[in-house]
């Protein structure tokens, strides 16, 4: 009892104990004589760690060095890093945020946790660093833009609590399939739901042709305990493609589409593939980061699965691909599907808008000045480009077309994240200073995989895309707090609906849906019902 | 007070203050380091109990923050409008009396098969042995479960199924998890915590066996007689202090062990605490969660002591 306690009380004693200057640091280029600070600065910045087979350390490597070095040439300013596991990134920066000891420049794909603390004083108030420093954010200006500096922008007070990365390209999910099972069988690639769950059993029933002794270990389809991810296309294929903008707001918090009208029916759907045997029986028992599943993919039990993009593509040589055909056979290969229509007839992809990570300066951050001009190099085209593709014949070839292609590499020149993504905070996705080459060079930006299989999920990726629209409509108060805690009974409902008895789906889902409303959810929903009709008065689809 | 006669420098009844803190400074200085942990550690965050009645900022201290709604218990009425909440307390409890009523006698049966034990050597083996899964984390003893129990790919189902059984849903159906919760952590502490009943089964006096043996005693006599009566003082002490800990519970043991499909089971008030107070920023209102808790340990430690009291066993003080 008494430790619990104690724990607790001394989070918060922590937290409590960042009784921060909140006066605005006074910020002007006029610090700066030839665009450089006269005294040395220093500042912090927040890295991913991926804790990756074989990676280097993501605060001191080859990558970091190039960008200290560069810091410390233009601007006189020192650069230390800050790394934050990648898997639990949220509550480690909620952890260190509430310990007064955030990095100076921090990034996080969950902006709920940046409005709660901006909501207490602990986040710094962007827009005049943008908007009054537009001659000293060259780079930073041309990349993102209005679109995405001012995304979060509030339409009342103004203020911006952070800004958004830029996606390069929006690919999202693609469905993958082992060709090799398909050619076996004599099949096609499915191209509708009724032919992928026929797909789905000819795996199951021809498990012993397929993997002989290991037959017991066939998993027709895949998926982990995050459903709302792993079978999204699938489920979103229940959605009606042409929802209004409105109605796919309202119920939009959950970026797992939990509440999306339709998405029960793809659940149901998942459930009766999970009852038929066709379905992966353990998935909810690993939790995220767990490589149970990947192994099994390498392995070569997993007939099909739904995920990023280019999932079993990346990560060169310990790609799940590479390691595929290591284990079983060369002509061992994922490839794309797209087998999921809609009520249309389309293979609609719900993709969010041009934003990743978002960027935030925590109240903690005493140089706002060489964090912005941070943000400004890192943003450069050619610097972007350093890091993304590194050097010539060490990570990358020149092809005779001028696309580049990405060699796997070794030792410190390894990169932890592909394209290094996350040293390139405002920017993910290959995005190189010439854009035909960018095209080109996609294809082969993944080491010892055929670029004509890459170009093929690029290809799928981008079809019939429905892509988001920025509601801006201020603050909602709902959501405050209670991302985490939705988060995960959503989770939990859709992990115990896909495992139910047939009989029992309904009950299961619609008692975990009521628990989840209940919860924070409908409040969440009513208030930005109300919150969009004052922005946007009765009109249901936006310019 | 025996030594107040030896003493000269008496004042009416009562050595002075002086006299006294001469005699025993030392021992007062030996105490103070503890204390001084005390008060740091234990009682001046006492102080930040208070978040619970108010409502909570960042960027305020403990003392400026403004009272919370409902004269300052907005944040416990609303946690026990919490569904969640309500369902992490009947969690707390069942599990923790489902752990006492086979945790809390399994290492005192164990100390006495033990203590029954002719050979030394083998007694020894086993005692380390039992000891082992005190050091593992959570964490690895749950991979090892994962290992184990996983419904396909665990070893123990692996085998069940090639004998010809239905899997047993180890850790995926709510009834067999609580048993697999259960079992692991009595497996995991009996051996440790059997070393103080060990310990005060050696101090009970050798003679007592021998004038038992003579008067005719078995084995199982001698166990309930002596043995058990010997260490019937621990027994109490450790059962009033494990009552005092019934809605406390460890935090890496459940939230290692949970999963989506027993989290119904699973929650418990550490895990909710950290789920809505440290991820979801939820300050207060799990500040009030930790203070109700904590209230009704006391409340457990004080009933069990009282009782203990009455029934003529020495309490805890």
């Amino acid at each position: 009892m008494r430790s619990s306690f104690s724990k607790k009380a001394m989070a918060v004693l922590l937290a409590a104990g960042m009784t921060l200057p909140m006066m605005a640091v006074n910020v002007s280029a006029d610090e700066l004589t030839d665009g450089k600070f006269a005294e040395t600065k220093h500042i912090t910045v927040e890295v991913y760690d991926r804790g990756n087979d074989g990676g280097s350390d993501p605060t001191n490597n080859k990558y970091t060095k190039y960008i200290q070095d560069q810091m410390l040439e233009r601007y006189n300013v020192e650069v230390e890093f800050v790394a934050v596991p990648r898997w639990t990134e949220v509550e480690q920066i909620n952890n260190l945020l509430a310990a007064g000891d955030a990095p100076d420049i921090c990034v996080t794909y969950d902006y709920p946790t940046i409005q709660t603390y901006a909501n207490m004083g602990g986040v710094l108030d962007l827009s005049s660093y943008v908007d009054d420093n537009k001659d000293i954010l060259p780079n930073l200006w041309d990349w993102l833009g209005e679109t995405n500096l001012y995304w979060d922008k509030d339409p009342e007070s103004g203020t911006i609590w952070a800004i958004e990365a830029k996606l390069a390209t929006s690919n999202r999910i693609n469905t993958f399939v082992r060709k090799d099972w398909l050619d076996k069988l004599g099949l096609a690639e499915p191209t509708t739901k009724q032919e992928f769950e026929d797909m789905l059993i000819a795996f199951r029933d021809n498990a012993e042709t397929l993997l002989g002794e290991d037959a017991d270990k066939m998993v027709p389809y895949s998926v982990s305990y995050d459903v709302g991810w792993r079978a999204a296309t699938l489920l979103e294929s229940f959605i009606d493609p042409d929802i209004s903008d409105k109605d796919f707001y309202i119920y939009g918090f959950d970026d797992r589409k939990f509440t999306e009208p339709g998405v029960k029916e793809g659940v149901r759907l998942l459930n009766k593939w999970y009852n038929d045997g066709l379905m992966w029986k353990d998935f909810a028992l690993y939790g995220s980061g767990d490589t149970t599943e990947d192994d099994m993919m390498k392995a070569g039990y997993v007939g099909a699965f739904t995920h990023n993009w280019d999932y079993p593509y990346r990560n060169g040589e310990d790609s799940i691909q590479t390691n595929l055909q290591r284990m079983v056979g060369e002509d061992a290969t994922y490839v794309v599907i797209d087998p999921f229509e809609d009520s249309k007839g389309t293979h609609t992809k719900f993709v969010p808008g041009p934003i990743d990570r978002k960027i935030f300066f925590p109240a903690t951050n005493d140089e706002p000045l060489a964090s912005m001009l941070y943000l400004d190099f890192i943003s450069s085209p050619e610097v972007i480009e350093y890091l993304q593709i590194g050097d010539e014949g060490v990570t990358h070839n020149v092809l005779d077309d001028g696309a580049v292609e990405v060699i796997a590499a070794t030792g410190d020149d390894i990169q932890n994240s592909g394209f290094n993504i996350d040293y390139t905070i405002t920017c993910n996705g290959l995005k190189l200073v010439d854009e035909e080459q960018t095209l080109k060079s996609t294809a082969h930006s993944y080491a010892g995989i055929d670029p004509a299989q890459v170009e093929h999920a690029n290809e799928v990726a981008n079809t019939d895309l429905h892509v988001g629209k920025n509601v801006n409509v201020g603050t909602i108060e709902a959501e405050e707090g209670q991302g985490p805690a939705l988060s995960e009974k959503k989770d939990v409902v859709f992990d115990n609906a896909v495992i139910a008895p047939s009989e029992e789906f309904d009950s299961v889902w619609d008692a975990g849906m009521e628990d989840y409303l209940s919860s924070g959810g409908q409040a969440i929903i009513d208030e930005r019902t109300e919150k969009f009709e004052a922005t946007f008065g009765d009109v249901d689809m936006l310019p | 007070m025996s030594d107040k006669k030896k003493n000269p420098k008496k004042v009416g009844n009562k050595i002075s203050f002086k006299a006294y803190m001469k005699r025993y400074w030392q021992l007062y200085a030996l105490l103070a380091l503890p204390l001084l942990y005390l008060l740091i550690f234990k009682y001046i965050p006492m102080i930040y109990m208070q978040i619970a009645f108010k409502k909570y900022s960042i960027v305020q201290s403990v003392w400026e923050m403004p009272l919370a709604k409902n004269h300052g218990f907005e944040y416990f009425i609303k946690a026990f409008q919490n569904r969640d909440f309500i369902n992490a307390l009947r969690n707390t409890l069942t599990l923790n009396l489902l752990d006492l009523i086979f945790g809390f006698p399994a290492p005192i049966i164990f100390a006495l098969i033990l203590n029954e034990l002719a050979f030394k050597r083998f007694k020894r083996v086993v005692q380390t042995i039992a000891y082992m899964p005190h050091f593992l984390s959570w964490v690895i003893i749950y991979g090892l479960a994962l290992q184990l129990f996983a419904p396909t790919t665990g070893l123990v189902n692996m085998v069940i199924t090639k004998l010809g059984f239905e899997t047993v849903p180890f850790l995926n159906e709510p009834g067999h998890w609580i048993a697999t919760y259960i079992s692991l952590g009595v497996w995991q502490n009996f051996g440790w915590n059997s070393i103080i009943y060990l310990a005060a089964i050696a101090g009970i006096n050798p003679e007592l066996y021998e004038a038992a043996s003579v008067d005719g005693a078995g084995r199982f006599k001698k166990i309930w007689h002596i043995t058990l009566t010997g260490i019937r003082p621990t027994i109490v002490v450790l059962l009033i202090m494990n009552l005092g800990n019934i809605l406390g519970s460890g935090f890496d043991r459940p939230f290692a062990m949970q999963n989506n499909l027993v989290m119904n089971v699973a929650e418990v008030i550490s895990t909710f605490v950290y789920k809505n107070g440290i991820k979801g920023l939820q300050f207060s209102l799990t500040t009030a969660v930790g203070f109700f808790q904590s209230v009704i340990c006391l409340f457990f430690l004080l009933a069990a002591n009282w009782i203990s009291r009455k029934l003529g066993e020495r309490g805890i003080w």
